[in-house]
């Protein structure tokens, strides 16, 4: 079967706009890719790793976004052309770099993908990456279609050899995800005859910083003049428009959208704009100057409609009284995801139309219609996952302890547990590492009346990517707390990607495990094992480590992510209910099950008024059997 | 009654909130939600349940006295000095071994042993101390392991959660409990409780009530303690009656007294509400024989107590005399001063004469409580 190496070339393809952009890269030669995952950001590498063998290059899961950029911009140093992907969180991980990258420019070309997350639907915070190229003085590219995609990051190596600076190309989830066709072109082979030689003194450093400050604004001056004729800009609509619309990326389909739903082909002109830092500025004055109203269309925040208010404030007179319309006016939402129906919206508004797709009621006639279809979920963790039995011991050995300790949380599958899934047991949650960062400032207020037990909660893949440098700050500083590692073998959260304690490597090949208890243990720190099935093991071990104030205290919870398991094994036990134990709703239970502990595997049969097993969601872990307080929950061997 | 039962909310916020908690364990054992931890009843999570064994059994939730008393005894509250009073003796154990291990005269638990070893009962509910003093509840079948646990430490424990395991077993029949003052009322709320689902209360056939003056709390009153001596070493602990005033520690060879007004700040808070120092609802309460070193009183209050007594004496496993008149009057005016403490307190507490807490008492029972 073909694969995105093997493509023939010139065919029509159906790829994910992140596949599109890896075999954009594919295309351009490059040798290397790195990434730390994060949706929506994740396919651009894992596509790659499928056919590294294949396409002859190499591809890597990073320890964190920040490495990933160093080992692409390393083989870029030497000529091998190198793409990197990640998140909009990672990009700030990786941004202390990235600056220095910007001033020192590149041999080879090397492109750094972010993906955008709207609405964070799979985020822990919305951010618009681009004002970064703004300020970093980086080339920045919006692809808005599926072919764009492709074209332009195979034209994005060519850019980035022009101009010896990275490229940043920015993606959101809908571009990242949606599928559409792709006519592949040809591929070029990655450089072998790669050498890192400087030929001048200092030229792979940022500096002399002023110096290279200075060479990072001419290269802007000229990616200005590339973009003046960038196929990737263009415009669509009448010569005269009575309002022009100016867009990038996802908003392009949308803005068409908006456009032939309302029927004003004849008087609303589209400038899409590919290169959205540094704007072409002639062609964008040139399409400004023939309209007095202008509807920008982006997604997250006002960074075109801003940077088109400089450039005619500028110079007022080349482009005349302009009215902008958009995120400052209210026409489009400041903040969130965009889509067809707000462009829609915003447009008609504009244009003084009226404009009602659906009847002013529609909402609460379709919630009545599918109240009786759908049954209420909440976000929740998989029936038999490991984290909602740890979870579950926390909560318990923090209420047996009574002295109010809490759980300062980090980013994973159990950054869940800020809600009913964990018990609403986490109550700080801000980025990669940030439990044991926290934890170790609260662990030092006891002088201020601080007396609270503090417990930070990271995972497997956190612990490497950020939690470390945390954990050591804690050690250093004779911090008080513990930290729970939530070992569960997997990057679970981005789709089950490996990292340095799983053994092996972005390609499947074995690499050396790292071993995090015998890491903790080297820095000196009281570490100890449980498997969180263990409920009482868990809880008493959590207890005594939190009645154990002697610094900071390790406790790695270990047991495989439920998913992954799953695919290679069958379930160990087979969970059902002795009905005539069960005490359901009366005094001595309360539904402890179904409506406390909350494992989507158990269900309550309202008629019969006993707990019940669905027989088709249950991994049959058998940890309920050791919450039932009237031992109904059987379980036997599968 | 049955209306006024609640359930593990309005407990936490009546009672565990409040610090009125005594620690019986009544409210632990029965449901997944109220566990006794260190010295202290956890709440796990929220519970539905409108009314709740926890609420009705808690010694410090609304309490009948009066349908306490005739559930347990089948009479009418006795409101006299020292409750309801069949017969005062003065006992101790008959074996120089279990006296030589007991607070005075070995009594508990020489009838704690009797009981099981005549078959009376198959289970006792005792409490034992592990090595950081920290009491639980234990339910033994052997009149050995009693003896092995002959000791106290002042220091309150949920007792009554290994009750409520112990009454849900099949293989367990007839259930002795050695019981504080609160443990024995709680039990006695069991035994009055209109809930249908009464804990297999029928169960309970003994109860050996302990005289009591306050309890500790653990956490505290252990980081004191181990301040001054390794806990681990405790051997016995000690208040010898007055006038010496203090805490005696027995630390191997070794014995450390230490002044009771330095103990004082430990009692719960709860102790100051109870108005209960012979446990007037138990079969039989035993306490100290002031000044007279080596015997205990016992006080016999039901038909129960009595014949177990009587078969213990006959048996030659106690040894009885009469209680000087002397003692019998300072005991009645001791437990008469801890009623009028404790009901000047709730009062103070609530700020109000006519809201006693958690006693349903009329002005008149209340009048004849106070002597």
């Amino acid at each position: 079967m073909a694969n995105m190496a093997t493509f023939e070339k010139d065919s029509p393809q159906l790829l994910m706009g992140n596949e599109a952009i890896a075999r954009g890269a594919l295309e351009a030669g490059i040798g290397f890719a790195s990434a730390y995952p994060g949706t929506p950001s994740s396919e651009i590498i894992g596509s790659l790793a499928e056919v590294a063998a294949e396409a002859g290059i190499y591809v890597e899961w990073s320890v964190n976004e920040k490495v990933a950029l160093e080992a692409a911009a390393a083989a870029a140093f030497t000529g091998v052309r190198s793409i990197c992907a990640m998140k909009q969180n990672g990009l700030n991980v990786a941004l202390d770099f990235l600056v220095g990258l910007a001033l020192t420019g590149t041999k080879a070309g090397i492109v750094l993908v972010t993906c955008d997350d709207p609405a964070a639907h799979s985020s822990t915070e919305e951010e618009d990456s681009r004002p970064v190229a703004k300020w970093a003085n980086l080339p920045l590219l919006e692809p808005a279609t599926f072919q764009e995609a492709k074209d332009m990051t195979r034209w994005a190596y060519d850019l980035s050899e022009e101009l010896k600076s990275v490229v940043l190309m920015r993606g959101v989830t809908r571009t990242s995800h949606a599928r559409g066709d792709v006519r592949v072109g040809e591929r070029l082979a990655p450089n072998r005859a790669a050498k890192f030689e400087p030929v001048i003194p200092l030229e792979f450093t940022s500096l002399p910083a002023p110096l290279k400050h200075a060479v990072a604004h001419q290269k802007i001056a000229k990616a200005r003049e590339i973009f003046e004729t960038s196929p990737f800009n263009w415009y669509r609509g009448p010569d005269k428009p009575e309002l022009l619309i100016v867009t990038s990326g996802s908003g392009w389909f949308y803005s068409l959208e908006a456009v032939q739903t309302l029927g004003v082909e004849g008087s609303v002109g589209i400038l899409k704009l590919g290169t959205t830092w540094p704007l072409p500025e002639k062609l964008v004055r040139e399409h400004l100057s023939r309209v007095k109203d202008v509807l920008v269309v982006e997604e997250i925040d006002a960074f075109l409609e801003g940077n088109l208010k400089e450039l005619v404030g500028e110079d007022p007179l080349a482009v005349g009284p302009t009215t902008f319309y958009g995120k400052r006016s209210g026409h489009i939402p400041a903040t969130g995801e965009i889509n067809p129906d707000i462009v829609t919206r915003a447009l008609a508004s504009v244009l003084a139309l009226e404009y009602r797709p659906v009847a002013a009621d529609y909402a609460q006639k379709a919630s009545a219609l599918t109240a009786g279809l759908v049954q209420m979920r909440m976000v929740g963790f998989c029936a038999g996952c490991p984290h909602r039995a740890t979870f579950w011991s926390i909560k318990n050995a923090l209420r047996l302890d009574g002295r109010d300790g809490f759980v300062a949380g980090d980013i994973g599958c159990y950054s869940m547990a800020v809600g009913p899934a964990g018990y609403w047991q986490i109550k700080t949650m801000q980025a990669m590492g940030s439990g044991a960062g926290m934890a170790s400032g609260f662990g030092k207020l006891a002088p201020f009346g601080v007396d609270q037990p503090v417990v930070a909660v990271c995972g497997d893949s956190t612990f490497f990517h950020a939690t470390i440098p945390a954990l050591i700050n804690g050690i250093y500083n004779r911090s008080n707390f513990t930290l729970v590692v939530l070992d569960n073998s997997a990057t679970a959260m981005t789709g089950f990607q490996p990292h340095p304690g799983t053994g092996k490597n972005a390609t499947g090949e074995a690499a050396p495990s790292i071993d995090i208890p015998t890491f903790c243990r080297a820095l000196g720190v009281r570490t100890e094992v449980v498997d969180p099935f263990d409920l009482q093991g868990m809880t008493d071990k959590l207890l005594e480590l939190m009645r154990d104030e002697g610094g900071v205290r390790v406790l790695v919870v270990k047991r495989e992510c439920q998913l992954v398991r799953a695919r290679r094994e069958k379930p160990v036990y087979r969970m059902s209910v002795d009905v005539a134990r069960c005490l359901g709703e009366s005094c001595g239970c309360s539904r402890l099950c179904s409506r406390v502990f909350q494992c989507p595997g158990l269900i309550w049969d309202a008629e019969r008024g006993v707990a019940a097993i669905d027989d088709v969601i249950c991994a049959g872990c058998g940890v309920c059997a050791d919450i039932c307080p009237a031992g109904a929950i059987v379980r036997e061997r599968a | 009654m049955s209306s006024d039962i609640r359930a593990g909310r309005q407990l936490r916020a009546e009672v565990i909130d409040r610090s009125l908690c005594t620690l019986c364990g009544a409210c632990t054992g029965l449901c997944p939600y109220f566990v006794a931890y260190r010295g202290r009843v956890a709440a796990l999570d929220d519970c539905t349940v409108d009314q709740g064994r926890c609420y009705a059994f808690c010694p410090r939730t609304p309490t009948d006295l009066d349908a306490v008393s005739r559930a347990t005894f089948g009479e009418p509250l006795d409101t006299s000095p020292i409750g309801r009073t069949v017969d005062v003796l003065m006992t101790r154990a008959a074996r120089d071994d279990v006296r030589a291990k007991s607070q005075c005269g070995g009594t508990v638990s020489a009838l704690a042993a009797f009981a099981l070893e005549r078959g009376l009962v198959d289970s006792a509910v005792l409490t034992e101390s592990d090595a950081s003093l920290l009491p639980s509840g234990i339910a033994v079948r052997e009149s050995s392991a009693v003896l092995e646990r002959a000791r106290s430490n002042y220091v309150a424990a949920p007792t009554l959660a290994a009750f409520n395991r112990e009454a849900n077993r099949d293989d367990v029949r007839r259930i002795a409990v050695v019981a504080t003052p609160c443990q024995a009322l709680a039990l006695g709320k069991m035994r009055a409780s209109p809930l249908e689902n009464r804990n297999n209360i029928d169960k309970l056939s003994l109860v050996i009530g302990l005289f009591c003056t306050w309890a500790l709390d653990f956490e505290r009153f252990t980081r004191f303690l181990g301040e001054r001596t390794p806990l681990d070493r405790i051997s016995k602990l000690d208040i010898p009656p007055p006038p010496a005033n203090v805490l005696q520690v027995y630390n191997g060879s070794e014995r450390i007294d230490i002044p009771l007004d330095d103990v004082r700040p430990f009692i719960r808070p709860a102790c100051n509400h109870c108005l209960d120092m012979t446990a007037e609802f138990a079969d039989l309460s035993i306490g100290a024989a002031e000044g007279i070193d080596g015997w205990n009183t016992l006080v016999v209050r039901s038909d129960r107590g009595r014949e177990l007594v009587e078969a213990a004496l006959a048996a030659g496993v106690i040894e009885s005399r009469p209680l000087p008149d002397a003692n019998l009057d300072h005991l009645k005016g001791a437990s008469l001063g801890k009623r009028r403490r404790a009901l000047a307190n709730i009062t103070q507490l609530t700020g109000s004469d006519d809201d006693l807490l958690y006693l349903e008492i009329d002005a008149e029972t209340r009048r004849k409580l106070l002597g």
